[in-house]
């Protein structure tokens, strides 16, 4: 990965419920994007794009232009959580909250079309102060249309949301963890179920990855508190996804007397600091020799831990996202980290060092930032995208 | 029902002294009807109480009662069917759903703090804060008109309190007595002596204050020797407290929670006779967070809460104890930056269950958004009212503070009686 000065080069508007998973697939013109609500649409960008727009609230600044997606996958009912793609771009693999993990042909022929409305705030925006005939026509104007495509395959077997999916580095396995902290890996080609574990029967898998060989699995468990005096010992495990047996307990390793059956707020105490609102992102370096897990929730700063795949040994600690990390991934050269938080940026940090080298987007927000709840990196590693739940997906070149 | 003050004997309160005393087997002449333990515990058994559930911090009415499928309002969780036809509720609430004809829920309720001080004094007490006033919480009122004088027990406990207003103008005899979020004693009221030590220190502590009572006339010292002997007495049942047993075997019942073993403790103690028991359960105020909140704390608490009333059930006591359900707040329609769900007042949700009140009824209604009552508005006042109704204790009963006249129900709530039995 080769950072110059990043431009912000579309802002590709996906308003409605909140954008939290982006794609790219196979090159970085091309990428999918999924909501709360459950929708995924496909664009396809052209090669150059338009000139910028001038922001309507500030001369200094320019909006990058829009672009309509083409495509839209249908077949979830409810939030998508993660997304993910083989590096041809081929297969689109979605969670849900749905209790479903989807399998997408992305090139496969339409099953049909339909029209799609994804500036509706823009368009509430542009009516507020208009009479009533131009109020109607701004807002019942005709929306984009797309074709929609159904999901190849349909895995079966969590019992909760699945809020966790991760893919094996030789693209051959699934992961995936739900609210009731099972995990189960999976064959992609044959679209099968190939082991299962679970965890604490009260905490959720809320991060999983695996190695680059599929062999490990990395599982970050966590749960929300149950009342202030009742909180199961976060985990942060490897496990063989060959039998799903305990392989490495890691937050033993940074906290020897932990007792991951405790339930106090007392013996929470013990990782609060480490895991903060929970290690929400997990990423395998694509060398094998490295992970990276983020803190998320609303902390006050979300940092990514970079541990030694081997040992369990903790390497260091990098960036630092204000209220907390959504996403983490390296690059493809295992050389940076890119962590997306709740502070509408995505930051670029070297895993030699740990020294931030660049931010994508600013905060924006009120008290509050909006988040960018997801990150891609491009196969050609020279475009990333960010799910932004404000309603867009960012596009930027490096 | 006139009060002139808290030391008033009403016509109810004379009868349970009698009953009291008669279950002491010391007056004859009414013990002759009582004298059997059977009898004592049948009359015991009738008495009408309260367990108030509290979701501290404001349960959200989207993630539980009220939801809006498909609205923009309307969340992450999808809705199940329950066992009352045509009425749905949250997926979180599974066990909750089959037990929806025992609850009334009210879906339109619509009070006027929309803080947590504000509210939570709200909901204890039915008043909004005033200068100059102490109003009592709900258990203190309950603790007056149904409790028990001389009882071993407390007549209103707290499991992990919330709430500060406690007896208010009733006095002291009424405070709560707080139990920890564990259910354990406190510390005070275990004593580490040899009985018969502690028997004699009794003896002259009471004969002292014997001596001082009589020279002085003192309020503060009948009272101080009445919280004595309340905090004696309650030695002869520490028992109740030991639940590890019982929870053993009641842990799948109530599901294996903080919440559960608070409940079961609830249980035991209404079933001991005690009239009010509060049970809370914290950290409700999804301010950031809003559905992984409430996906983390709703399934313990459905599950704590329809064991509850399958136990009560079971041993016939859900008809005599009134199983209340609210927070001090609701949460807003809208979802904020932040994933959470703010303050919300205009349009929120309770339920009721067991003594006085019908099963399987949902009473008002929010609009298509959630964002304002379109049926049957019920102000904390109404809610106050229906629950003394339900308990049997006149709502219009009046005490005084000063020469005020403090009604136990805000001055022109109505009782909402399609609710009611």
């Amino acid at each position: 990965m080769k950072i110059n000065k990043p431009s912000h080069r579309w802002q590709l508007k996906f308003e409605g419920e909140w954008p939290t998973s982006v794609a790219f697939l196979g090159d970085s013109r091309k990428l999918a994007a999924g909501n709360r609500g459950g929708e995924i649409f496909v664009w396809n960008l052209p090669e150059e794009p338009p000139a910028p727009q001038q922001d309507e609230k500030d001369e200094q600044e320019k909006t990058p232009p829009d672009h309509p997606p083409t495509r839209q996958l249908t077949g979830h009912d409810n939030g998508i959580s993660r997304l993910v793609a083989t590096s041809d771009g081929k297969t689109l693999v979605s969670s849900s909250l749905d209790r479903t993990v989807r399998l997408w042909d992305v090139n496969s022929a339409a099953t049909g079309s339909t029209e799609v409305v994804l500036d509706a705030k823009d368009r509430q925006r542009r009516a507020r102060y208009k009479g009533e005939d131009e109020k109607k026509k701004i807002l019942e104007a005709p929306g984009v249309k797309v074709e929609t495509v159904d999901s190849a395959a349909e895995l079966t077997g969590h019992r909760g949301w699945v809020g966790s999916l991760g893919l094996s580095g030789d693209q051959k396995q699934l992961i995936s963890g739900d609210v009731t902290s099972l995990v189960i890996t999976w064959d992609l080609a044959a679209r099968k179920e190939k082991s299962r574990w679970t965890g604490h029967p009260w905490n959720w898998a809320v991060a999983t990855a695996l190695s680059p060989d599929g062999a490990t699995a990395l599982v970050s468990e966590y749960t929300y508190k149950r009342d202030d005096f009742d909180i199961p010992a976060a985990g942060l495990k490897l496990w063989t996804t060959v039998d799903g047996k305990e392989k490495l307990d890691l937050l033993k390793l940074q906290f020897p007397n932990l007792d991951p059956k405790a339930t106090s707020y007392g013996s929470a105490q013990a990782w609060r600091k480490f895991v903060k609102g929970g290690l929400i992102a997990a990423d395998f370096s694509p060398d094998g020799k490295f992970m990276a897990v983020g803190q998320g929730g609303e902390t006050d700063t979300g940092k990514v831990h970079l541990l030694d795949a081997a040992s369990g040994e903790l390497l260091r600690t990098v960036s630092g996202h204000r209220y907390g990390v959504c996403d983490v991934k390296f690059s493809g050269d295992g050389q940076y980290i890119l962590s997306s938080g709740r502070d509408t940026t995505i930051r670029i940090c070297q895993v030699s060092d740990g020294k931030e080298v660049a931010t994508l987007g600013k905060e924006r927000g009120g008290q509050y930032k909006d988040w960018i709840h997801a990150l891609a990196i491009s196969p050609d590693q020279k475009t990333v995208a960010g799910a932004d739940i404000a309603g867009f997906v960012h596009v930027w070149q490096l | 029902m006139k009060c002139p003050n808290f030391e008033h004997v009403s016509r109810r309160a004379l009868l349970k002294g009698t009953l009291a005393t008669a279950a002491g087997g010391s007056l004859m002449n009414w013990g002759s009807l009582f004298n059997s333990q059977a009898t004592a515990a049948e009359v015991n058994k009738n008495q009408k109480r309260c367990i108030l559930l509290w979701m501290n911090g404001g349960v959200s009415q989207f993630e539980t009662f009220d939801m809006k499928p498909g609205r923009p309002t309307g969340g992450l969780f999808r809705p199940i069917s329950t066992n009352l036809p045509g009425t749905q509720v949250c997926e979180l609430m599974p066990k909750i759903a089959q037990n929806m004809d025992k609850l009334t829920v009210i879906r339109s309720m619509r009070t006027s703090q929309v803080d947590h001080p504000g509210g939570i004094h709200l909901m204890h007490t039915g008043y909004s804060q005033a200068a100059g006033i102490r109003f009592p919480e709900i258990g203190a009122v309950i603790a007056k008109y149904l409790g028990r004088d001389g009882s071993d027990l407390p007549n209103f406990i707290k499991i992990f309190s919330h709430g500060n207003t406690g007896a208010g103008f009733l006095g002291p005899k009424f405070q709560p007595f707080a139990l920890s979020p564990e259910g354990r004693l406190p510390t005070f009221s275990t004593s580490n002596l040899n009985p018969q030590i502690e028997s004699r220190r009794n003896e002259l502590r009471n004969f002292v204050e014997d001596v001082y009572a009589r020279r002085h006339k003192a309020e503060t010292a009948r009272m101080h020797r009445e919280a004595y002997e309340a905090a004696r007495r309650l030695q002869n049942v520490h028992d109740v407290f030991k639940i590890d047993d019982e929870w053993n075997k009641y842990r799948d019942l109530y599901g294996d929670s903080a919440f559960g073993r608070r409940c079961l403790m609830a249980r035991r103690l209404i079933e001991e006779g005690v009239p009010f028991v509060e049970v809370g359960q914290s950290s409700y105020d999804s301010h950031a967070d809003n559905f992984v909140w409430h996906r983390a704390l709703v399934p313990p608490m459905e599950h704590a809460w329809a064991g509850l009333m399958t136990d009560l059930e079971q041993r016939g006591l859900l008809e005599h104890t009134l199983v209340v359900w609210m927070g001090e707040i609701g949460r807003t329609p809208r979802v904020n930056n932040r994933s959470g769900r703010d303050h919300y007042v205009r349009s929120w949700s309770t339920a009721l269950a067991g003594a006085g009140v019908k099963g399987g009824v949902v009473y008002g209604e929010s609009d298509l958004d959630g964002i304002d009552v379109k049926d049957n508005p019920v102000t904390e006042g109404d809610f106050f009212a229906t629950i003394y109704q339900a308990l049997g204790i006149d709502p219009e009963t009046e005490h005084y503070n000063g020469v005020r006249p403090i009604p136990i129900a805000p001055f022109g709530s109505d009782v909402v009686k399609d609710v009611l039995v």
